[in-house]
């Protein structure tokens, strides 16, 4: 029994399917961030450039956005077909977690930004702070 | 919900990861489990009474005694 439990595992399908949606999300991420900071060495701070509001050129914004919406739509089917129970939990919490975000803060700031009250909304802060909550709530729900 | 995951699984001397492969599911979701931190669905649950050989409220107790006719 000791020996099968040191004996190192072949992966499920299942497991093979997970893990090569992620791997493809990473690269999907990777290679747009790493064009779009080489595109711009002078003009971002490293790894902040996905986050600016700067100019970028026709091709590479239509580029990147079929890549961002192809890409990564394969990889969330990929995702959702190989979850677990489990791990499928802590996705649909974490995700209600992060529209509550948006739906609190977006309109709250929109309406603020319409009296003069607040700076105009930066949609990007807005998904940034979205996913940061979806990430610690996924993390938490699947890891504590 | 309690359930006796630990005990059966030890009982078999088989480690998290172990039985997380024979559920075809992550380790993880073996510990969350056997926390009582998340309760399984009904197919996975079910794959655990076919795992174990014992009916599903023999694993998992949700604290209500008595019939439910009652």
């Amino acid at each position: 029994m000791t020996e099968t439990r040191n004996m190192k595992r072949p992966m499920s399908p299942r497991r093979k399917r997970y893990t090569t949606g992620i791997i493809l999300a990473l690269l999907v991420g990777a290679v747009i961030g790493a064009v779009m900071q080489l595109g711009e060495p002078s003009n971002g701070t490293a790894g902040l450039v996905l986050l600016g509001d700067t100019p970028l050129t026709p091709g590479f914004a239509t580029g990147a956005a079929i890549l961002w919406t192809v890409g990564l739509a394969v990889c969330l089917v990929i995702y959702h077909r190989s979850v677990d129970d489990h791990e499928e939990h802590a996705y649909l919490w974490a995700g209600l977690a992060a529209w509550y975000t948006f739906t609190l803060s977006a309109p709250t700031w929109w309406v603020l930004h319409r009296a003069s009250l607040a700076p105009a909304p930066d949609v990007m802060l807005l998904f940034v702070g979205a996913l940061a909550v979806n990430v610690v709530v996924w993390l938490w729900l699947k890891y504590r | 919900m309690n359930n006796k995951l630990k005990v059966l699984r030890a009982m078999r001397n088989w480690s998290q990861a172990e039985l997380a492969d024979r559920l075809d599911v992550s380790r993880q979701a073996v510990n969350a489990i056997e926390t009582g931190k998340y309760d399984p669905s009904l197919p996975l649950a079910f794959k655990l009474a076919r795992l174990f050989e014992m009916p599903i409220e023999e694993i998992f107790d949700d604290g209500h005694e008595g019939n439910d006719d009652d």
